[in-house]
């Protein structure tokens, strides 16, 4: 038990010292660029379709979960505002992030982990360029880059999906969803909800190219990978969720924003 | 020339390698034989700085290259150009993309059609042919992925070259075409060349020297002639099995 906890805290470390170095990297410009561009359109194309259907029915299933819970109280008038600000504040970005973890993160670990068993992150090195600066940072940038944009074309999207099952299922017409929204959702919302984008994106790209990166054994140990970045992905943004919450409420609060 | 002196690595508590200290000649091929596991890959990482030494020294024309840091050790793997077990080709890139990964103009100071230039000799050197250079290596056969492999080491133009497994997977065909490959290669740019494999018959072909690796220590190094008459148990294990072809 204490050797397993204290394996996990060494790749913990080693996860943070690594992901260090990308940011280190991509501040310091030394990304190639040619391959950051590939990279976001690359997850941005092949993620757009599952993201728009996900964020369409995240906020189809706010509305109508919101509509159950208000009807009885004949404030149906505020069911646009409750669930558009549920869904942009919270329950969107996480389940998007879910969502792009499974796709975006797998694809990347896998592609990456497969690199390394093949001697190809090897053979880079051997051809005088570093695996860091040509393959990972390119890759961490652009899911950063792209998953922020797919979040909020997301969120976007589950105010279309709200709108439509208002419409169908509570009988509420656009204008009526739409008109509290403005009352329930402040300018601050949105930036929190950004934030929490960024954060998920965040964890998302630092997760998958380190396990990738990290990977041994063969097609067995590209397999292990995908399975721990999947599920690291998806514990880390439940708790970056919970830091980001913590952390912008105290912000906030200090700053008399609340 | 290349000298190990006294080198070990270990893998926590797995020692591969305890105590190997040999010197290359120039010019020579040099074979390095072994059963699995044995250390042979990881002896041919040592010296391009893939892997680190747990003690002892490499050295590389009067230079320590053992202890030199990361960005210290492009000079060391454009003299060593290292062909990987697996073709290790990139699956996103063309044959021409590959070739010519290594020297890109800001990794070479070479211009587009020097580049394409020397891409071009280089397939040849191989036996390919400019046909294949727009194909990703998908499109290749293994055989065919391997000698697209040894082109884009030779294109570095390296003064020694690193084989690792180079007929490993392949048909008697193909691994006569290998063989010759690394004896034209070497000849060609007089290169000196080491040869990890299983494979004695290629070994008594083409090597100068031939050396054998048995629970990380050497048990033999001697040229062809006289590896035939060696008593060593696994160096005669190995000859078994080329009588027996």
């Amino acid at each position: 038990m204490i050797s397993a906890v204290t394996g996990f805290l060494e790749k913990f470390g080693e996860g943070l010292l690594f992901t260090a170095r990308i940011l280190k990297l991509c501040l310091a410009g030394k990304v190639s660029y040619e391959g950051l561009f590939d990279q976001i359109w690359k997850v941005f194309k092949e993620s757009l379709p599952t993201t728009m259907v996900a964020g369409f029915f995240v906020g189809a299933i706010m509305t109508v979960q919101f509509s159950l819970q208000i009807a009885p109280f004949g404030a149906l008038g505020y069911l646009g505002g409750l669930a558009t600000s549920a869904t942009i504040r919270e329950v969107g970005p996480l389940l998007i992030a879910f969502l792009l973890s499974g796709k975006i993160g797998a694809f990347t670990a896998a592609e990456l982990g497969t690199m390394k068993v093949t001697e190809q992150i090897d053979a880079i090195r051997c051809l005088g360029s570093d695996p860091l600066t040509e393959v990972i940072a390119p890759r961490f940038m652009g899911i950063i880059v792209a998953s922020l944009f797919l979040l909020v074309f997301g969120l976007i999207l589950s105010v279309a999906g709200g709108l439509l099952m208002g419409a169908l299922f509570s009988g509420i017409n656009a204008q009526e969803y739409l008109r509290h929204i403005p009352t329930l959702i402040s300018s601050l919302s949105v930036f929190t909800g950004l934030i929490k984008c960024l954060c998920f994106s965040f964890v998302i790209a630092s997760v998958c190219t380190y396990l990738g990166h990290q990977t041994t054994g063969g097609a067995r140990g590209v397999g292990q990978s995908v399975i721990h970045t999947a599920v690291f992905s998806m514990v880390s943004i439940v708790v970056a969720d919970w830091l980001s919450s913590f952390i912008l409420d105290s912000l906030l609060r200090s700053a008399g924003l609340l | 020339m290349l000298e190990f002196k006294s080198v070990k690595k270990s893998f926590e508590t797995k020692t591969v390698l305890d105590g190997i200290s040999f010197k290359t000649e120039v010019g020579e091929i040099l074979f390095i034989l072994g059963t699995s596991g044995t250390g042979k890959s990881v002896l041919l990482k040592l010296i391009v700085g893939l892997l680190n030494v747990s003690a002892g020294e490499i050295w590389l024309d009067e230079e320590k290259i053992s202890d030199l840091k990361e960005e210290d050790l492009f000079p060391v793997r454009k003299k060593c150009g290292m062909v990987f077990q697996h073709p290790a080709l990139f699956d996103s890139e063309t044959v021409f993309g590959n070739l010519s990964y290594g020297i890109r103009p800001h990794l070479s100071g070479l211009s587009s059609g020097e580049i394409k230039k020397k891409v071009l000799e280089n397939l040849e050197v191989v036996g390919l042919t400019e046909d294949l250079l727009e194909k990703k290596p998908s499109q290749l056969s293994y055989g065919m992925q391997k000698r697209v492999s040894l082109a884009r080491t030779l294109c570095l133009q390296p003064e020694m070259l690193l084989f690792d497994e180079p007929t490993t997977g392949l048909d008697p065909v193909t691994t006569e075409a290998v063989n010759q490959l690394i004896l034209n290669a070497s000849r060609k740019y007089g290169s000196t060349s080491l040869v990890v494999s299983h494979d004695m018959k290629s070994a008594l072909k083409v090597a100068d020297r031939i050396l054998v690796l048995d629970q990380g220590k050497i048990i033999e190094l001697a040229t062809p002639k006289e590896i035939v008459s060696s008593r060593v148990p696994l160096v005669q294990d190995f000859l078994s099995e080329v009588l027996n072809d």
